[in-house]
């Protein structure tokens, strides 16, 4: 899947469990930049990415999300 | 020897003057003196126990070694939980072998009577063992590389500011801060003196205040009517917003006195819309250890369960908190409340933006709405603490009881006195300064004012501490 593809899937997931769209999908975009992307919506964001693009996360994987681009490039590993 | 004692005044002027104009010339030099320092500090508050932080030590620098080495995931894994057995086992061993032991006998043989080991709880064992245990865990999943210099890994488990009370502070953000030399910084250092003289206002003249009125009417609860006894759950719970974050304020003045920055544990978290942004704010180094190693943990394995999964991850971590500060019914309850009062948050979702969550940062009044936010969780936190300051947690369900009695609706005459009016300006005084100052840094940032408004503040502190100040032997954050 193309980049463009993923980012955005990822940014109708994150509109609809955030119910907003105040936000500029970009690499360096990081979850406190977005209003409601906090630690409690943060694992409900991650099982809607991972039913959508149809893979699974690992542990070790969320510890290296430090922004968007991070994010993208795990996807791209997974697909 | 605390930091509001003689003992730590001479201490420290000792060290300071080393630190800066003898052990000066080299990193290494100053972390010789912050190590030796640091194991004295120790050593003088409790030698018994001196020979189990060296050990924790020896034991997490080794272990992180032997997971980085391991070529195997398996090996690696199975290393990570021999150190996590390890580190927890001394923990559980010396805080919460005599609870577990005795509630096991009380529902197994209910005839046999239950004989305490004579234990003394390590002084800083909370502390240190999470900091080692997020080292080992970090080094596991390749968060940050294992240390090559045991003497900067000691340096860091060791450093006497944080050593018994925090705040746990994570190897990445520490070390770096110590692999070269410090210099004087004037500004850091004069900030370290304001923090700190706001730590033993708040320990002293607010906390220990709030003491004396709190102290007799939870010995003698059952006397009082309702009004008092809500009243005085709202002066316990300033008095333990003021003893830590003062306490923390201490300690992250004393490292800026040294050239080191430790992480902010508090950051006026009574001025949140709801639990969420109250723990965000309060203890924040804990939150942050908790949300790393329990809660994404637990989150990520119930995922599948959506948000019944993020409320037991929730309830589980909260119940982790509260066990964490010791070993009593009551901090378990404490922590299960905290835990509950996340339900409607997570249930409510994230539908509504952040913007309306989270207290208005730049204005200087709050609007009707969040002053009423304000009002409600100021209630959930004090009915709470009230678990955290009874012995039992019948005498807390006694206590807040007779607070919903018909005896709430009538004068809380046994505390109205001048004394206690007084004790009362000094927290609103307390309160205020923290709110005009809730987007610094610290509470009492006002590097930014004229000299003629800092000094008027200065004074000020220094008046109230010399006639209002009560002198006090312990933190309560001391225990856990």
């Amino acid at each position: 899947m193309e980049r463009n593809d993923i980012v955005l899937k990822l940014k109708n997931i994150l509109a609809e469990t955030l119910e907003h769209t105040n936000f500029e999908i970009n690499d360096a975009l990081t979850a406190k930049d977005v209003d409601g992307w906090d630690s409690l919506s943060h694992m409900i964001i991650i099982t809607q990415i991972e039913k959508e693009f149809g893979i699974k996360f690992k542990l070790r994987d969320l510890n290296k999300l430090d922004n968007v681009g991070a994010l993208i490039d795990v996807i791209q590993t997974k697909l | 020897m605390i930091f509001n004692s003689y003992d730590f005044v001479v201490f420290f002027v000792v060290v300071f003057i080393l630190y800066w104009f003898v052990f000066n010339k080299t990193a290494k030099a100053q972390n010789v003196l912050l190590l030796i320092s640091s194991l004295f500090f120790y050593a003088w508050a409790d030698w018994r126990f001196l020979g189990i932080l060296i050990f924790n030590i020896l034991f997490n620098y080794y272990l992180a070694k032997s997971i980085f080495k391991a070529s195997k995931v398996a090996v690696k894994q199975k290393i990570l939980w021999f150190g996590i057995l390890i580190n927890v086992g001394i923990l559980g061993y010396y805080k919460y072998f005599n609870f577990f032991y005795e509630n096991l006998i009380n529902i197994f043989s209910s005839g046999t009577t239950f004989t305490a080991l004579d234990l003394l709880i390590p002084l800083g064992i909370s502390f240190f063992t999470f900091q080692s245990l997020g080292y080992i865990i970090d080094v596991y999943y390749e968060e940050v590389e294992p240390y090559n210099d045991l003497m900067l890994f000691s340096t860091y488990m060791v450093f006497f500011p944080k050593l018994l009370s925090g705040p746990i502070e994570r190897v990445q953000k520490f070390i770096p801060q110590i692999v070269s030399k410090r210099v004087f910084d004037y500004p850091l250092i004069a900030d370290g003196l304001r923090q700190i003289l706001w730590g033993l206002f708040a320990k002293l003249v607010i906390a220990e205040n709030c003491a004396v009125i709190v102290d007799p009417v939870f010995e003698n609860y059952n006397n009082e009517s309702g009004s008092t006894l809500l009243f005085v759950s709202f002066f316990y719970m300033i008095q333990l917003y003021a003893d830590f974050s003062g306490y923390s304020n201490m300690a992250i003045g004393v490292a800026k006195l040294l050239g080191i920055k430790l992480s902010r544990n508090f950051a006026t978290p009574f001025f949140s819309l709801n639990i969420s942004e109250f723990w965000r704010k309060w203890h924040m180094t804990l939150t942050s250890w908790m949300m790393d190693y329990i809660f994404t943990p637990l989150s990520f394995i119930l995922r599948a369960y959506k948000k019944i999964g993020l409320i037991i991850s929730v309830i589980i971590t909260f119940l982790i908190v509260g066990l964490w500060h010791g070993a009593n019914w009551t901090y378990i309850v404490f922590g299960l409340i905290h835990g509950i009062y996340f339900i409607p948050v997570i249930l409510k979702g994230t539908s509504v933006n952040k913007a309306s969550n989270t207290m208005t940062e730049n204005k200087y009044l709050p609007s009707v709405v969040e002053l009423f936010k304000m009002l409600v969780l100021l209630v959930q936190v004090m009915l709470a603490s009230v678990f955290f300051r009874s012995e039992t947690v019948i005498k807390a369900i006694n206590y807040l009881s007779r607070i919903f009695s018909k005896s709430l609706i009538s004068l809380p005459s046994s505390i109205i006195n001048g004394r206690n009016a007084l004790i009362f300006m000094f927290i609103a005084f307390f309160i205020t300064v923290e709110w005009f100052h809730k987007t610094k840094s610290h509470e009492f940032d006002i590097s930014g004012k004229p000299l003629y408004i800092r000094w008027f503040f200065y004074i000020i502190i220094f008046i109230l501490l010399l006639f209002a100040g009560r002198t006090a032997e312990a933190f309560i954050y001391f225990q856990f």
